[in-house]
């Protein structure tokens, strides 16, 4: 693509999430959002293929929605309590509405369905850009919302972790993978938001590290199954090695800084008198756990039939970057004994 | 009735000349308002037959046997499908996943293999090409066989005629919904076929979104031999190239394997006379040696000077 435009839209994609995160208003905070859906439709159609093309106008149709649904709600609020202002909604309707509106934005269960074909449709370094940027600016709004219901919220929560389970267990595709295990994560967001949203903040931040390693190792491998990521240990094997860690992050396991979202949060549902929750939540991370297994099963814990010994191929020095891997891989495994440094960042 | 008339006529009395459309547009302006026809799923209409007027409602049959044997069918392969999760990617283990390298998807060992198979020729259109379908001997393979004529059918809106063709059903999992092929762990079609020496153009259909995609078809040629030795015939995926409506398309991309619907065999070669295609089966395989992503280049087609 042109460079000026290339620059011109990652622009308009800072733009929107800036302008969406310092409002106080709700048409700004809208207007900051729809910013943010035009700036990556030419990027998410940049490719041409007749599947990028359904993959944006799939995104676009839903994120439209959900952008004029958040535009009523916020009207239907100004309307009844006569002010515009994000942190002071009050009635529990518009509330409610705008919370099942940023869902949609977002992908949350039981409106996640978009999530895996839109990102299956997108070329890697798109879909890490839906995957993390594009989460930031709906997050804002949600954390600057009075949590008003508690039952949607816990409903939105547990069923994405579910959905984002049960969904990706017999996925092969890497990015339908990955686009399950962002709605598991944003369950795991969710289900904390009206208790301590500092912790909601906390799980986002490193969810987008974690997710960032994941999509960066894949891009480096120019691989997009199950079968053809099992060929990365003949082009990067030392990325091939660490992987697994970053899996297992990505799944909670201690001790790495997956488990550190995942611990504060059940403790805090604990003391929310809130056993159950935490329960199905900590179950149904299991079953994205088995998936995340797998990949590194297949990535590093077996060799393909294919490259027989004499066979490996030239080991030429990738043209790659390699300097945002190694930050967020390190950031995925080494975070989680700097806990109380990073609940102090993110305390609200 | 021009434009300019419709726009002074009241909503009742359009609705009346609606009836008689051919008559309120012209010939060079499709229908704008269709009232009775759904616009999504038309049966063919064989050209030079009038449409057929009718509301949904009118064409459907009640029969209370047929519903339930339809329930328990759908729910049994809902079930099936359930079941086959706790298995692995579609229904296998992950193991096999990750090993397999060759797949045979259409094997032609019996008559019921035939259901999967539909055969059609230019009698749709009212030519005079026949074609047919059945099982070869010892049950082993299947033979299509027929007459190509390339007389145009006399409806006045034809011009050219003479194919016939045969193409794989839509895989269908519970409740009617589609199954598609995942064959992104391959990069090759294999065909055992043994033909009569006609070019046969192998048309790959894959899954897609729009309306205005509904003919899109990836294709490829395939050169039979004749003769009575089979021929191994290997095609990697990266040399089918898109074609709407049997046109190549100048905007051309890589077929994607993991949403792929049917594969057909058309023949059009504008020789009058028998043909037959054996085709012994029809796989997919992996070659390791094959590193192409896509055979063909797209270049700028408005360069600015």
């Amino acid at each position: 693509m042109n460079p000026f435009t290339l620059a011109l839209l990652f622009f308009g994609l800072l733009l929107g999430t800036t302008i969406t995160l310092t409002s106080s208003h709700w048409l700004v905070a809208w207007m900051g959002l729809e910013i943010n859906t035009l700036a990556i439709i030419p990027l998410m159609a940049k490719q041409h293929h007749p599947r990028a093309t359904e993959a944006t106008t799939k995104y676009f149709l839903t994120q439209a929605t959900a952008a004029a649904t958040l535009l009523f709600a916020s009207t239907t609020n100004a309307w009844l309590t006569g002010q515009w202002d994000i942190q002071l909604m009050t009635h529990p309707i518009p509330t409610t509405i705008i919370i099942l509106a940023l869902a949609l934005k977002i992908g949350l269960a039981p409106l996640h369905t978009w999530l895996p074909e839109v990102l299956q449709g997108l070329d890697l370094f798109t879909g890490l850009i839906l995957s993390t940027w594009q989460k930031l600016a709906p997050f804002s709004l949600l954390l600057q919302i009075p949590a008003a219901n508690q039952q949607v919220l816990i409903l939105l929560g547990l069923a994405s972790t579910l959905v984002g389970g049960w969904g990706g267990l017999n996925q092969t595709q890497l990015r339908k993978i990955l686009a399950y295990s962002s709605i598991a994560h944003l369950g795991w967001m969710l289900i904390i938001l009206q208790f301590t949203p500092s912790l909601t903040l906390l799980a986002l931040i490193t969810y987008v590290i974690m997710t960032s390693s994941l999509f960066l190792i894949f891009n480096y491998n120019t691989t997009t199954n199950i079968n053809s990521l099992a060929t990365a240990w003949a082009k990067a094997p030392l990325l091939t090695s660490i992987a697994p860690l970053l899996l297992l992050s990505l799944g909670g396991l201690p001790p790495m800084t997956g488990f550190m979202p995942k611990w504060l949060i059940l403790q805090e549902l604990t003391k929310q008198q809130l056993p159950m929750t935490a329960t199905i939540a900590a179950l149904t991370a299991l079953l994205s756990l088995y998936f995340y297994l797998r990949l590194s099963y297949a990535m590093t814990l077996t060799i393909t039939p294919n490259n027989l010994a004499n066979t490996t191929p030239w080991r030429l020095p990738s043209m790659k970057r390699a300097l945002p891997i190694t930050i967020t891989a390190l950031s995925t495994t080494l975070l989680l004994p700097l806990a109380p440094a990073m609940l102090a960042l993110v305390t609200l | 009735m021009s434009l300019v008339q419709m726009s002074r006529l009241s909503v009742t009395r359009l609705a009346l000349h609606a009836q008689n459309h051919h008559l309120l547009l012209s010939s060079s302006v499709s229908p704008l308002i269709t009232f009775k026809r759904t616009m999504l799923q038309d049966p063919y209409r064989r050209p030079g037959q009038p449409k057929e007027n009718k509301f949904p409602w009118e064409k459907i049959n009640f029969d209370l046997s047929k519903g339930l044997a339809g329930i328990k069918k759908h729910f049994a392969l809902l079930k099936k499908e359930f079941a086959d999760r706790w298995v692995g990617p579609e229904g296998k283990p992950i193991i096999e996943h990750l090993l397999e390298q060759n797949r045979v998807v259409w094997e032609f060992r019996g008559p019921e293999s035939l259901e999967d198979w539909v055969v059609s020729s230019d009698r749709e259109i009212g030519g005079h090409s026949e074609a047919y379908l059945k099982i070869g001997r010892n049950n082993n393979t299947c033979l299509l066989y027929g007459t190509l004529n390339s007389t145009p059918p006399r409806d006045g809106e034809t011009r050219y005629s003479g194919y016939c063709t045969m193409k794989s059903k839509q895989q269908l999992s519970s409740f009617d919904r589609k199954k598609h092929f995942d064959w992104t762990s391959f990069n090759t079609l294999h065909l055992r076929v043994r033909g009569d020496g006609r070019p046969w153009m192998i048309n790959i259909g894959f899954e897609t979104y729009f309306s205005h995609q509904k003919d899109d078809l990836y294709s490829y040629f395939l050169y039979t031999r004749g003769g009575p030795y089979w021929q191994d015939v290997k095609i990697p995926f990266s040399k089918f190239f898109l074609t709407h409506r049997g046109r190549i398309q100048d905007d051309q991309h890589c077929l994607w394997l993991d949403k792929v619907n049917s594969i057909g065999f058309t023949l059009g070669d504008k020789a009058d006379g028998p043909f037959q295609l054996e085709i012994d089966f029809i796989g997919v395989c992996k070659d390791y040696a094959h590193t192409e992503e896509f055979a063909y280049e797209v270049y700028k087609r408005n360069p600015e000077v």
